[in-house]
């Protein structure tokens, strides 16, 4: 299906002129560094190939790039000095927080300025009866329901690499999580962003007051991948605990009817706190490490969680406990103690990396579809299972149809990765036509700029470009991310058609 | 649905056609928010015909209809379903269509709680200037393919296109609601609104009027009754609850009535009583503040910013100075996505800023 | 992730269990959460995610650099990684791997050599630490800031209990923690007659090895090894000593290790396990015996305690809830330490050898622990203990003084 070359799959930006190489990229490295080394103090820069090498991928380690140059600012003057001289000089600006992203968007550009904002962990103020947090974009998102917690509120979108990755790294990617399905994404939480135009200019974006005048251009932001604004501040919703939380975990025998169950549960005007399904290989694959009581006969669990009062709680864990053993649920328990309920999500939490315990390499999938077509999914991914002879674990939001199919294989065997490559691929042409997308929320990145021409048009592609255009003239903030060129689509279309699968002109256009 | 498709070209060739002359558009729906926005200039480009709802999937969350749509037919399909829209679209004298709704992206009184009209946009289709048929979003939540235009396009007044289409999230209804009322003062009222905000009570509107806080509580019966006897205060009865949820919702409240000067000014909830005369609306727990006054529009702009937010002049501005002014960064990003989308300024020119 | 060794280390031991334990890394990036000094630097090269990389790529041939060697050297081995590691990557082995094979390719300047050969030679013997010491606490005042706190004089050691029992243990004829705190080993001494269990010393046992271990002289921690086997070896083989019970938790995590240490060993593989089975954190041997402790209680010192759980306590032996939970049941009264699994950057020898970051550890370690205005700080290794004490007003003690004033009666 996807005849590009091995090679070209793992570096999939453009290469850019002496990247890499000792000599070619030195007088250019020489160059943008002595820029750089006036601005910032030495433990500030790294110029070496031993110390950019690390910073050559995110959590996604197929796509490597190793850039020019790393700039670990402290300060947000920094930051914008940094960024108005790459801007006079004409150097691509990538930005990285934790660099747990899982679509390569933090992959650096070999001609550019890695921009590392790990440095700003600073919680700047938390003020409790505003119900606001403002952060530096460098502090982890678990950091902040830390913090607040001694308030009695927290921060609502938990993306399972919480504990690790970053607020802005969560507004580059709109980052949802667990309990994203009752209490919204990061464009729902977030009320303010403060960063540095490509120009080296400070705006603010919205702000503690709910309505702002002319265009949206917060929630543009949100989910924009590091391609509009690099950040230097966040101003966060804090929302109240909730006095209990329960989780109801139920098994089925049949993946078909555990996504049935989810479909009744919206169904009978319930949204729970958080609704995830794992399949059995996940649920292997994780009880070894959380030990948290997980049904291994089972074909695939539940977590359903409710929070409220105590009363709330007990009648929504009553109905969802109906619902459940309607819809056939072959065993059902609910967490008894905080203890309990952390343990039972702890498995769906660490489900990707400890997918790392089944095999050295795992190719970690983001697509969402409507809720109703879990099933066919489930099913159509079994059968790709034995066609790339590839095993695929499964862990889902199930609650809003955004599923993360784990494709497990081994990057040292000959041809495994690529299959994992093409097997990922087809899965989210799978979404797509399901109604659904190819990105719920690790972004597209560098990983699924080829999806994308099947996803969007070409006039609308042109209108993303609009958009980046309007905040990034230059199109110097991650470059090649995010959106695909025209000549990638029309070049990705030929490949199609070469294979004699012409792009259906019915298919629903999202 | 061919009338729909008829319409639809009809629409595109109007829209290719005033680009070609340059002839500037006036977006109409059903003329609710004609008020709203800083001018009405072009010739009018009627949108209502192209209506009708596109999919309803009540197991799944998501309506999708024509922009045309009056508000009154998608709000009597999801009560059907026992479902509804969040974030309460005011009907502002009239019926308005569900692309007007979105292109004003005003909400109502659920806003501080459950989230604003943009919170709610799963997807929309845009008309380009070029008689393009743009498809943005989609309509699963978790969606981050590309950029957010949908959300973007949420409270455009039209500046950038007409929304043709719109995927929303609906919402099931809340079992019970009930709404407590309190004597108190404006200061007292925003304390305790702020209190109760981070406390977990199932509140889903507030305001303050005249001495009296309303707190409207919505969900189980178990959790209201909870809430009830923490919080005390007077039971409204039902009707006068809805009664006035209903009239605040739509602005046949009093406070709208017959001013010359009405200011919305949109400031952080915890933010002090504001130093401003004349009588005086709270809603959104503090975070939206109406006031009649007749001070100079300079004066009560530097009051808002004051407290960190803005101020509109809802009622008795004149053309071109409505809304708050932005700031140079801000104006230039707005002017660069004009100039893309519209370049030759076709669509609603200077609604939502004055000379874009 | 995807591993291709370089010819050299290709059929090696060392290329064999390094790769293993790449494979299992999915370069996730959880771990780098809860590392100290990723916390405090902020650079991935200073976090074990990216430390994993950097001995990649030398093991697939890159040149290994003093830059290399500063990250690596840069690295608590507090293992908190571990923990945290969804994976299961045995990052700590590796570390070693990579340490030995970097320092195989990079020489040290001749001042760091030179200080590391004076640092494994003089913590590790008992005597020549003791008159070190001793001269230093002598002259502390004309010795820099830095050392003189370091050099206080040390808490009086109260008397060594006479009794025999029929239980009994044996204890670490440790190298430090005689002369810097000789209360501690008797205090032990003292907590255990009470319950009728007597502690041994054996001269002929010393330094358990991790000096040298953590200072690459792998081949000198292996003697340490073998000389304490021997030592232990007749009392454990006749079963007249049930456990070595160990109240330094830097050492209790070595002695732990003899048994994967001394595997290729075909002489002492088998004694090392049984010495390493037999190994106790002195909180995991006392806590079976709280009714009986509690039962002796006749006042309690300072109540309102902060407890810092020393790194190896919580990563290498997974023990420390097990002190927490006995000292609570005593009667102390923990206060909550935020960012408890955060090192105080004693780490061994790193004290001395990355003073900067080590200071700025303890003083985010000292502002945790004094945040509920405790009376007392108690931990349960003496190098966290020297550590914290020399920059502290208020009060560091191991924790088994608090239990042996406690059954004394004498308050603090």
């Amino acid at each position: 299906m996807h005849a590009a070359s091995p090679a070209a799959s793992r570096n999939a930006s453009p290469a850019a002129p002496g990247a890499g190489d000792a000599d070619g990229g030195g007088a250019r490295r020489l160059e943008v560094a002595r820029a750089l080394a006036e601005l910032l103090p030495s433990d500030c820069l790294l110029s070496r190939e031993e110390e950019l090498r690390p910073y050559e991928c995110d959590g996604l380690t197929a796509y490597r790039q190793q850039p020019l140059l790393v700039a670990l600012p402290r300060t947000e003057a920094q930051v914008c000095a940094v960024v108005r001289t790459c801007h006079a000089l004409g150097v691509p600006l990538v930005a990285r927080g934790a660099g747990t992203g899982l679509s390569g968007g933090a992959m650096p550009h070999g001609a550019g300025v890695l921009l590392s904002l790990a440095r700003f962990d600073r919680i700047l103020h938390i003020d409790p009866l505003a119900r606001t947090a403002r952060v530096q974009p460098g502090v982890r998102n678990l950091a902040v329901s830390e913090a607040a917690a001694s308030f009695g509120l927290y921060y609502a979108p938990d993306p399972s690499s919480q504990l690790a990755c970053t607020i802005g790294g969560n507004v580059a990617e709109n980052s949802g999580g667990v309990h994203c399905l009752k209490y919204g994404l990061t464009v729902h939480n977030v009320l303010g962003v403060r960063g540095c135009t490509v120009a080296g200019e400070i705006i603010e974006l919205g702000g503690a007051a709910l309505d702002a005048p002319g265009l949206d251009l917060l929630a543009i932001t949100l989910g924009s991948e590091g391609l509009l604004l690099i950040l230097t501040e966040v101003l966060l919703k804090l929302i109240p605990r909730p006095e209990r939380a329960q989780v109801v975990m139920a098994s089925f025998d049949d993946v078909g009817k555990a996504g049935e169950g989810v479909a009744a549960i919206i169904a009978a005007g319930i949204i729970p706190a958080g609704l995830e399904m794992m399949d059995r290989q996940a649920t292997a694959a994780v009880e070894p490490f959380v030990k948290a009581g997980y049904d291994l006969s089972a074909a695939a669990i539940l977590l359903a969680e409710s929070d409220g009062t105590a009363d709330e709680v007990a009648e929504e864990v009553a109905a969802l406990e109906s619902v459940l053993r309607a819809a056939g649920a072959t065993a059902i328990s609910v967490s008894h103690s905080e203890a309990e309920r952390l343990r039972f999500w702890s498995g769906r939490k660490n489900a990707f990396p400890a997918a790392g315990r089944l095999s050295p390499d795992y190719y970690c999938m983001d697509g969402t579809i409507p809720r109703k077509a879990l099933g066919a999914v489930l099913r159509a991914i079994e059968a790709m299972e034995r066609k790339y002879g590839l095993k695929c674990l499964n862990v889902f939001h199930a609650g809003d149809g955004n599923l993360h199919p784990l494709i497990l294989f081994d990057a040292n065997k000959e041809g495994e990765w690529e299959r994992a490559e093409l097997f990922g691929i087809e899965i989210l042409e799978l979404c797509v036509r399901l109604g659904g997308t190819i990105t719920g929320e690790h972004g597209v990145g560098v990983e699924k700029l080829n999806p994308m021409c099947v996803q969007f048009s070409p006039a609308e592609r042109a209108a993303f470009f609009a958009v980046k255009a309007a905040f990034d003239p230059p199109g110097l903030l991650n470059p090649g991310k995010a959106i695909p060129t025209l000549a990638r689509c029309a070049e990705y279309g030929r490949q199609h058609i070469r294979r004699g699968e012409l792009p259906h002109p019915e298919l629903p256009r999202f | 649905m061919n009338l729909a498709s008829d319409v639809l070209a009809a629409l595109r060739t109007a829209v290719m056609e005033a680009h070609r002359t340059r002839t500037p558009l006036r977006l109409c729906g059903a003329g609710t928010k004609d008020f709203y926005g800083e001018g009405r200039e072009g010739a009018p480009l009627d949108l209502t015909g192209y209506r009708g709802v596109v999919g309803y999937e009540p197991s799944e969350l998501v309506l999708t209809a024509r922009c045309g749509t009056p508000l009154s037919e998608i709000e009597a399909l999801l009560t059907a379903e026992r479902q509804f829209l969040a974030f309460e679209p005011p009907p502002l004298g009239g019926d308005p269509t569900i692309g007007g709704a979105i292109a004003a992206g005003l909400s109502g009184p659920r806003r501080a709680h459950a989230g604003a009209a943009r919170d709610y946009v799963l997807g929309a289709v845009l008309l380009g200037i070029d008689g393009e048929v743009l498809r943005f979003g989609g309509q699963v939540m978790k969606n981050v393919a590309g950029f957010d235009v949908s959300r973007l396009l949420c409270g455009s007044l039209g500046i950038l296109g007409p929304i043709l289409e719109v995927s929303l999230k609906v919402m099931p209804l809340p079992r019970e609601e009930q709404t407590l009322r309190f004597e108190l003062s404006e200061a007292e009222a925003l304390a305790a609104f702020n209190r109760w905000a981070g406390q977990p009570l199932p509140v889903s509107a507030s305001a303050w009027w005249a001495g009296a806080a309303y707190l409207r509580l919505s969900g189980t019966a178990p959790a209201l009754r909870a809430a009830r006897t923490r919080l005390g205060g007077e039971n409204l009865d039902p009707d006068a609850a809805a009664t006035w949820w209903r009239e605040l919702r739509s602005q046949r409240h009093g406070m709208f009535g017959a001013v010359r000067n009405l200011w919305r000014l949109s400031v952080p909830s915890a933010s002090a009583p504001l130093a401003l005369d004349g009588a005086r609306l709270i809603e959104w727990g503090g975070a939206l503040r109406w006031c009649a006054t007749d001070l100079p529009a300079a004066e009560v702009r530097n009051i808002a910013t004051a407290a960190g937010g803005t101020a509109l002049h809802w009622r008795g501005g004149t053309a071109g100075s409505r809304f708050h002014p932005l700031s140079a960064a801000v104006l230039a990003i707005h002017r660069r996505l004009k100039e893309r989308f519209d370049p030759h300024g076709i669509f609603n020119q200077g609604r939502l800023v004055a000379g874009l | 992730m995807e591993t291709r060794l370089a010819a050299a280390f290709q059929g090696t031991a060392h290329g064999a269990a390094a790769e293993a334990i790449l494979r299992a890394c999915v370069h996730c990036g959880f771990c780098n959460a809860t590392c100290p000094t990723y916390r405090l630097l902020g650079d991935e090269l200073d976090g074990p995610r990216g430390r994993i990389y950097q001995i990649k790529q030398v093991l697939e041939g890159a040149p290994a650099t003093p830059v290399t060697q500063l990250h690596l050297d840069r690295c608590l081995t507090c293992r908190n990684c571990e923990t945290t590691c969804p994976s299961g990557v045995e990052y700590g082995r590796l570390l070693d791997i990579g340490r030995a094979v970097v320092d195989a390719q990079v020489r040290r300047p001749a001042t760091t050599r030179a200080l590391h050969f004076l640092l494994r030679e003089g913590l590790s013997r008992r005597r020549l630490f003791g008159g070190a010491l001793r001269l230093g606490r002598a002259f502390r005042w004309v010795l820099p800031a830095t050392l003189r706190a370091t050099l206080r004089p040390a808490r009086p050691a109260s008397a060594w209990p006479r009794r025999s029992h029929a239980r009994k243990v044996l204890l670490l004829n440790s190298c430090t923690q005689g002369a810097l705190a000789p209360s501690i080993d008797a205090a032990t001494a003292r907590v255990l007659d009470a319950i009728g269990v007597e502690a041994l010393i054996d001269p002929r046992s010393g330094c358990c090895g991790a000096i040298r271990h953590h200072l690459g002289d792998p081949r000198g921690a292996l003697e340490d090894a073998r000389r304490n086997i021997d030592a232990w070896w007749p009392r454990l083989e006749s079963d007249a000593v049930e456990a070595i019970v160990l109240n330094a938790s830097g050492c209790a995590a070595l002695v732990r290790d003899y048994g994967h240490l001394l595997a290729q060993d075909p002489a002492y593989a088998a004694k090392a396990r049984r010495v390493s089975a037999a190994a106790r954190d002195l909180g995991e041997f006392l806590a079976p015996e709280q009714a009986a402790l509690s039962r002796r209680t006749r006042a309690l010192p300072a109540q309102r305690v902060a407890l810092h759980k020393p790194c190896t306590q919580q990563h290498a032996l997974r023990c420390a809830d097990q002190t927490e939970e006995l000292l609570r049941k005593l009667g102390a009264e923990l206060l909550p330490v935020q960012e408890a699994h955060m090192c105080c950057g004693s780490a061994g020898t790193y004290s001395l050898l990355q003073g900067e970051l080590s200071r700025s550890l303890r003083a985010r370690k000292l502002e945790s622990l004094r945040a509920a205005k405790p009376d007392l700080i108690l931990s349960a290794n003496i190098g966290c203990i020297t550590h914290l004490a020399a920059a502290s007003d208020i009060p560091v003690w191991h924790w088994i003084e608090w239990v042996d004033r406690a059954l004394a009666g004498t308050t603090a």
